[in-house]
């Protein structure tokens, strides 16, 4: 099974989507989440939620359709009542490391009311995609444990892919014999 | 390997009692990081591959920890701690030496140690002589993160499938025994207990034993009696075990003793 990472950097930081991880349950899930992405760079807090439970939209999903049916959906049938739902929106494609950021939380009857809420609140703000999960959805890091979780990664040396550089076809050409 | 600061003048008994007891204490970190090492590009899922090498590298951390306050004690360099002495000159126990068997008797044993650790080091991290309780501070934030990840694996292996159920069971059959030996005591913990540099042996004893059966019981997983504490430790004799892991693991600087660097 899959889950969704979303990871905050430092306490008052939204916490952003940064890849996913295979757990067999949302506690393995959490934990393999700390392994692979607690500490490039450290972290404070962890959230994990299964990939078939992100509603997620881009903007051209979203332009697509006037009548808003793009906006219908979500991952399971839900049953009436509102819930709690975290909305996350990715702002641009201008670095690879661009990530969705958590932006708001909306009480709604269901992910795409959740979205429509959002996109209401936040009219004109750019985004490229948007993501919807319910906060009963996302298994958490326990901020009690946080200073075994997280702490000993600040003393450990890492390196950030882009540290490497690219090689651009150019570069592959000039340095051809 | 980094140096450490000189220590505090202790009596020549209790120089001597410390040396031994952080020998075995880095010499059990180094094995054990060095079996879970093996799991690299073998783990049974990408991410457990990943938490393995995280786990060796925090153990082989903690071996530097306690090989670098006896290089304060004593003037020995870790490095040649780790890769230039003998295997009859080591002091782990069996637990750690034990080949990595299967994913179980991995999970297992990190388990066993983890309990130790989670017993051991809060209790250290009181001791009188303050560069051990430093470094005994520092060793636990990671160990309780270890112990988390251990006791998930054992409570799934346990209550899982009939197979990883019959494989923890297999695994602790053999491991259970072994933790008398990690537990022994040398012949200065005594004196270094007087002198509070270590805490009381038994309770420490009891308290990782409890701890274990605790967790052991809510993944239905019964080790029978109390595992044996024997009368000497036998940490003097050199396993097989031992002497083929430090084949492996210092063949690359034995191949070159005059190589500063590899």
């Amino acid at each position: 099974m899959r889950w969704e990472v979303f990871k905050q950097d430092a306490p008052g930081k939204p916490h952003q989507a940064v890849g996913s991880v295979h757990g067999f349950d949302a506690e393995h899930a959490l934990l393999n989440a700390r392994h692979v992405f607690g500490r490039r760079p450290s972290a404070v807090s962890v959230w994990v939620v299964p990939a078939d439970k992100v509603f997620s939209r881009t903007a051209e999903e979203l332009a697509g359709f006037d009548d808003g049916s793009a906006r219908a959906g979500g991952p399971a049938a839900e049953g009436g009542g509102q819930r709690l739902f975290h909305v996350f929106r990715k702002a641009s494609h201008r670095r690879s490391m661009t990530f969705a950021d958590h932006v708001l939380d909306v009480e709604a009857a269901g992910h795409d009311a959740a979205l429509a809420g959002a996109l209401a609140r936040l009219e004109g703000e750019p985004a490229v995609a948007w993501w919807v999960v319910a906060a009963d959805d996302v298994a958490r890091s326990d901020p009690a444990e946080a200073r075994s979780w997280f702490e000993p990664a600040r003393d450990k040396t890492y390196k950030q892919q882009s540290a490497y550089g690219t090689v651009s076809p150019r570069r592959e050409r000039a340095a051809r014999p | 390997m980094t140096v450490q600061p000189a220590a505090p003048t202790l009596a020549e008994g209790v120089r001597v009692a410390l040396i031994a007891r952080l020998t075995a204490m880095g010499d059990d970190e180094l094995l054990l990081g060095h079996r879970d090492s093996e799991w690299t590009g073998h783990g049974p899922l990408l991410e457990e591959d990943i938490a393995l090498a995280n786990l060796a590298q925090d153990e082989i951390g903690h071996a530097v920890l306690w090989y670098g306050l006896r290089q304060a004690l004593d003037g020995s360099v870790p490095d040649d701690l780790a890769f230039r002495r003998d295997p009859e000159d080591f002091r782990s126990c069996l637990l750690v030496e034990l080949p990595r068997g299967d994913w179980a008797f991995t999970m297992l044993r990190q388990f066993l140690f983890d309990c130790y650790e989670a017993e051991a080091l809060p209790r250290l991290a009181r001791s009188s002589y303050a560069p051990l309780a430093e470094a005994a501070a520092k060793a636990l934030r990671e160990e309780l993160f270890h112990l988390r990840h251990a006791g998930l694996w054992v409570q799934r292996l346990g209550l899982g499938t009939e197979e990883s159920r019959s494989r923890a069971v297999a695994a602790l059959e053999r491991l259970w025994p072994e933790l008398g030996g990690l537990l022994t005591p040398l012949p200065g913990d005594l004196l270094l207990a007087a002198e509070r540099a270590l805490p009381d042996w038994d309770t420490l004893t009891a308290a990782t034993v409890g701890r274990a059966r605790q967790a052991l019981a809510a993944a239905s997983l019964d080790p029978g009696h109390d595992p044996e504490v024997p009368e000497a430790s036998g940490r003097e004799v050199a396993s097989p075990h031992r002497v083929e892991l430090l084949a492996t693991m210092q063949s690359v600087a034995r191949s070159d003793p005059e190589a500063v660097a590899w």
